[in-house]
């Protein structure tokens, strides 16, 4: 991932495009928050992927969404002037007669302004109130189809484990974690990992985090035993790319959210 | 592009920020003028929907009114900030994750091309739309999975069936491609 402390501009551009898993993301992440050489590169790959942004075809907006923003600025502003009223020095230190005349326009001002304000308030709220609802049609349709993806991978996790191509791997304590156990089932096919593990407890900014060994290349992650993991169960679950062949399965001590390789110390090891 | 004033006829986004930061309304206006139909367009290819799409416009620039005076011009580009916000807002909603409003100066976006006129913007989109159309389709729909439905490149392996280690191939020349576009 990285050319001596620096993460390349490659592995920034897959950040900047999103493409990096979780894990990766998190610590590649943590790496930028501290150097700001890595820092400016990610600011120019993502300048790079916004490019992206003129490749799709241009439609424009409606003209009432320019409209509604301006009434929601002014709503706001008028808010805030309205908030403001009471304590207007410049009128309080003005003379009697101009007091007479104030006091007059002052009256208009208490009783038009507030029901001008008010009416732009209720068009404006109608206008959100409308919005608000298509949103939550739209939230509600998600969810619906966020149900049906859920009960999808349910049903492909139930068919990962019930299935012949599935194998199982133990894992053993290494000699950092002599009591440690855990156990791997592995669908090459599916590119799915399923593990659970009985692993001490770390301290806050540690996760552990399993990794696919291939027969060829560099470890896989497979996923965080705790928060930043997905748990399925008593199990945590991962997809890898399919068709992987591993090796071997390692947990190892990581910074929290995980690492792009191995970094710290191996607990768990089991060969495939 | 200027740190201030303007570039030939065209007001800089840095001057109607400063405009934006006193509460000039006009200047937002400009500013929403020049940048919506980006803005919207790529919300909208990511979302495929018009009201969603115009739901994060509208929010976008009203997050532009109330935070313009914090955004520090040497963190780079506003047209580039707007266009990866859309899209990170865009891509949250897409994939129900709760995403995060960016302040206006957390997130540096360095974009090296002039895009502050309607003609430096079309010749862009000319030039993007080119290189992405002799792009070999893998290339392409790789580097399209990853900006535009927010896919992992593990989960585009899968997707397309193909070695993690293609799929990084495939989006790294595609990219090499596209940054030809800014020399």
């Amino acid at each position: 991932m990285s050319s001596g402390e620096h993460i390349r501009v490659e592995e920034l551009e897959l950040f900047a495009l999103g493409a990096l898993p979780e894990g990766e993301a998190a610590a590649l992440q943590a790496h930028i928050s501290g150097c700001e050489e890595c820092a400016s590169n990610l600011a120019q790959a993502r300048g790079n992927a916004a490019l992206l942004a003129f490749a799709v075809q241009q439609d424009a907006p409606a003209g009432t969404i320019k409209a509604e923003l301006m009434a929601r600025i002014r709503a706001n502003r008028e808010a805030e002037a309205r908030s403001a009223w009471p304590a207007r020095p410049a009128e309080a230190d003005r003379g009697g007669a101009d007091r007479k005349t104030d006091s007059k326009g002052g009256w208009w001002n208490w009783v038009l302004v507030p029901a001008a304000l008010a009416l732009a308030l209720v068009s404006l709220a109608l206008s959100w109130q409308n919005r608000r609802i298509a949103a939550e049609l739209q939230r509600e349709r998600q969810a619906a189809e966020a149900m049906i993806r859920d009960r999808q991978q349910i049903e492909k996790l139930v068919g990962v484990l019930a299935s012949p191509d599935t194998e199982t791997v133990k894992l053993a304590g290494t000699s950092d974690a002599a009591s440690a156990s855990g156990l791997v089932k592995f669908n090459a096919k599916a590119g799915i990992v399923l593990y659970s593990a009985d692993l001490p407890a770390l301290p806050k900014d540690k996760s552990y985090q399993m990794w696919l060994v291939p027969a060829n290349g560099a470890p896989i992650s497979a996923g965080l035993l705790g928060p930043g993991g997905h748990a399925w169960g008593n199990m945590w679950t991962a997809e890898v790319p399919v068709n992987t062949s591993a090796k071997a399965f390692a947990v190892t001590i990581e910074p929290v959210g995980g690492a792009p390789q191995p970094t710290g110390p191996k607990v768990l090891l089991g060969a495939a | 592009m200027t740190p201030q004033g303007t570039t030939g006829e065209t007001t800089t986004d840095w001057s109607l920020l400063a405009r934006i930061g006193k509460k000039d309304e006009e200047a937002l206006s400009a500013l929403y003028d020049r940048y919506s139909g980006l803005v919207f367009s790529e919300a909208k290819r990511i979302l495929r929907d018009t009201g969603a799409a115009e739901e994060i416009l509208q929010d976008l620039f009203y997050q532009v009114w109330r935070t313009a005076e914090r955004f520090d011009p040497a963190r780079g580009s506003l047209a580039g900030w707007l266009l990866v916000a859309a899209r990170n807002r865009a891509i949250s909603k897409l994939r129900r994750k709760s995403g995060q409003t960016e302040e206006l100066d957390e997130k540096g976006v360095s974009l090296k091309i002039d895009v502050e006129s309607r003609a430096a913007q079309n010749l862009l989109l000319d030039k993007v739309r080119t290189v992405m159309g002799n792009l070999p389709e893998n290339q392409r729909e790789a580097l399209e999975c990853a900006y535009f439905e927010g896919m992992s490149h593990t989960e585009i392996a899968e997707k397309t069936g193909q070695p993690l280690g293609t799929v990084k191939t495939r989006i790294r020349s595609a990219m090499e491609a596209l940054k030809k576009v800014l020399s």
